[in-house]
């Protein structure tokens, strides 16, 4: 008898621990290249976002970044996605235009103002917001102060005709080119300095404003304050020719500086680091944001949402900027923290160029032209770039080739 | 008493191995891209339609694509460059000499160096300070022909009327070893009696090379020709690496590629595929009328 009532008590137990153990809710959030390296990271965030909500339970998972689309395509087909998926901005545009993306602008609330004004437009389409922002980075200067004190110049430029004329200063002075700016996409450089690329559907990069920016770069080329190779200088290779000390300046993310500090200690030393300047367009160079995206088929988005919310909230971007020391968060406050602006009095230059960062996050924009507005995108770019490297390395009139450009985009976007 | 039959049979067993592999990662992926150039595919839901040829007319109206073709063509350029140098430089390493060793090992480390790792090494070469141009400069200031202090400063891949021949330069450079090796097997093969004979008769080694070596070793020659000549029209690793397909070395491979996995449109990337196979099967045909057996 005693034993009967005993199994009768623990079977009644039992099937409420698992009815209780069912009831939870869980929430998979798939995130690209991030483990091992940041585990404490997410065991903290997921320990602490459980707690805090009963009945529900974030599972972390990571993967390549190239597995993503297909493993979240294939579950999306299978009816069963995770909660959040991390994505980066083109990645957003091509899933909702697909409308596999849950628009999440009932659940994001009051707290659609904590993120920057430039980080939402990143996810905006069609006027619906479709990911929470996430982390992000831009460019900086990094300067050498021997060879600015060589040529003269006292301060960093602050505006984008002080950078060309410092530049051209360096360059007449030392000998030695000014600086590498990154050209494979030259597009950023027309949004950057606020000029038009497509209007109504048609190419309009080839106005006197385009010609004369594009002009610029061409005299740069020309008068040696740029590389001779400056259409091949990519990441690694800038930071190369500033660790040789054969480039006065770096423009690129803060983490570059890391590398100058162990790859080149002597160079390092003698760094300054200055916000790289806004331009017309008011925005910063080289950012390239990441954010989490709720995938259609979700059984429960608002459970989802507040996992978003939760992850990408003031407390959680700043505790995972420190993890990574290297990346910035998208939302106003979390910039603020003394975190980063402790680095302005520092001594040390990654921490002078974090609070650099941090003061420039607020113009931070990864997207130029919306995925899905250019047919062909692939051979449209290459002919861009290709006439704008034949335009800036001076073997045809900058006019003539924007012309050639725009005429060719212009048949294919007609079609 | 075994029957015909059964020999065809375990024939068919010793093969099944490998033609189960090919089937899987050889024929199948060709019949699909074959399937794809005629269809709009996507991605998300893996559907295929029916385009009614779209594709094709759409790339035969490309001029990217037209230019990609022609740089892929005159890749062609390698092709009897390599194969002479290979057969000479084979014949050179063929001589019991000592140390000979050591020289077929080197011209063999470019094919197995990774072809990343040889790239970097040599957009060190070509950059307008790199190392060519310095030897240029020295070998100009010692004949005097520069002034002093002043430097050679060509862009070898930088700049669009030379950039793809110097990425031959690199092909030559990464291939040869390979054919090598293919030639001193064939070369060896040659009795050396034969070689005697025409010594005894007076044959130099001019006429040695041209009328033995040569038609000696013929059906190597069909081999790395062909093989070589695929690997011309296929140019795109070393396109990549080296110059990212700027300053006109985009080749058709290339356009392939950017077309599946920067547009996305895989359609249209089989029915480019499909073109450049029919370049290289026609190319075949043509070796094998110069230099196959006749029958």
């Amino acid at each position: 008898m005693k034993l009967k009532k005993m199994l009768a008590v623990g079977a009644v137990v039992f099937g409420f621990a698992a009815l209780q153990a069912h009831a939870d809710t869980e929430l998979e959030f798939w995130t690209m290249n991030l483990a091992p390296k940041f585990n404490g990271y997410f065991d903290q965030a997921t320990t602490k976002f459980n707690a805090a909500n009963p009945g529900l339970k974030a599972k972390w998972v990571d993967m390549n970044w190239d597995q993503i689309q297909p493993k979240l395509v294939a579950s999306i087909a299978a009816g069963n996605p995770p909660a959040l998926v991390n994505f980066n901005v083109p990645w957003v545009h091509e899933f909702a235009a697909q409308g596999n993306l849950v628009a999440l602008d009932q659940y994001l609330g009051a707290a659609k103002g904590n993120y920057s004004t430039n980080s939402l437009k990143d996810v905006t389409a069609g006027g619906k917001v479709f990911a929470f922002p996430w982390y992000n980075s831009v460019s900086v200067i990094a300067y050498n102060k021997d060879i600015f004190a060589k040529a003269g110049v006292k301060a960093a430029p602050t505006d984008f005709d002080q950078f060309i004329s410092v530049g051209k200063q360096i360059t007449a002075k030392t000998g030695l080119p000014a600086y590498a700016p990154k050209v494979g996409n030259f597009v950023g450089w027309f949004a950057y300095a606020g000029l038009p690329i497509l209007e109504n559907g048609k190419a309009v990069f080839n106005s006197p404003k385009h010609v004369a920016f594009v002009q610029k770069f061409a005299d740069l080329y020309k008068a040696g304050v740029v590389p001779k190779d400056l259409f091949k200088v990519e990441f690694e290779q800038e930071i190369a020719l500033y660790n040789a000390g054969k480039i006065a300046m770096m423009t690129t993310a803060p983490q570059a500086l890391k590398r100058t500090e162990t790859d080149a200690k002597a160079i390092y030393d003698k760094t300054g680091v200055a916000p790289f300047p806004l331009g017309a367009g008011k925005l910063a160079q080289g950012s390239w944001m990441m954010d989490f995206v709720v995938p259609k088929g979700v059984k429960d988005p608002a459970a989802a949402a507040k996992l978003g919310l939760f992850l990408t909230g003031d407390e959680q971007q700043v505790l995972f900027s420190k993890a990574t020391e290297t990346t910035f968060p998208s939302t106003k406050k979390g910039n603020l923290d003394p975190y980063f602006q402790a680095g302005k009095n520092s001594k040390d230059v990654v921490e002078q160029a974090r609070a650099v960062a941090a003061g420039s996050m607020d113009g931070a924009r990864t997207l130029v032209i919306t995925p899905g507005q250019l047919p062909d995108e692939a051979a449209l770019t290459k002919k861009l770039q290709d006439e704008l490297q034949s335009a800036i390395e001076g073997r045809k009139p900058v006019k003539a080739a924007l012309d050639e450009v725009v005429a060719a985009w212009n048949e294919k976007l007609a079609k | 008493m075994k029957t015909s039959s059964s020999y065809t049979t375990i024939a068919y067993l010793f093969m099944a191995p490998a033609l189960i592999l090919m089937g899987i990662f050889t024929f199948w992926p060709v019949g699909f891209n074959t399937y794809l150039a005629f269809h709009d595919y996507a991605l998300v839901d893996g559907t295929a339609t029916w385009n009614n040829f779209a594709h094709f007319k759409y790339i035969a109206g490309e001029e990217l694509f037209h230019s990609a073709i022609k740089n892929s063509l005159l890749f062609l350029l390698v092709v009897p460059v390599i194969q002479l140098a290979a057969l000479v430089v084979a014949k050179l390493v063929n001589s019991k000499l000592p140390g000979m060793t050591f020289f077929r090992a080197s011209y063999y480390i470019p094919v197995i160096t990774a072809v990343s790792i040889a790239a970097v090494v040599w957009s060190n070469v070509y950059k307008y300070d790199g190392m060519l141009n310095m030897i240029l400069s020295w070998v100009g200031q010692a004949l005097h022909l520069l002034k002093a202090g002043e430097m050679v400063e060509i862009q070898w891949i930088g700049d669009p009327h030379i950039a793809i021949f110097s990425v031959m330069g690199f092909v030559f450079w990464k291939g040869i070893g390979y054919y090598m090796v293919l030639y001193l097997a064939g070369l060896q093969a040659i009795p050396a009696e034969v070689e005697e004979a025409a010594v005894l008769d007076g044959a130099n080694a001019w006429q040695r090379f041209w009328k033995i070596t040569v038609p000696m070793v013929k059906p190597t020659i069909l081999l790395c020709t062909l093989l070589s000549t695929i690997a011309a029209i296929k140019a795109f690793q070393e396109v990549v690496v080296l110059t990212r397909g700027q300053s006109d070395t985009y080749t058709a491979l290339f356009y392939v590629y950017a077309q599946a996995f920067q547009n996305y449109n895989f359609g249209r990337a089989a029915a480019a595929g499909l073109v450049i196979t029919f370049f290289c099967m026609i190319l075949a045909i043509i070796q094998f009328r110069f230099f196959g057996e006749k029958k």
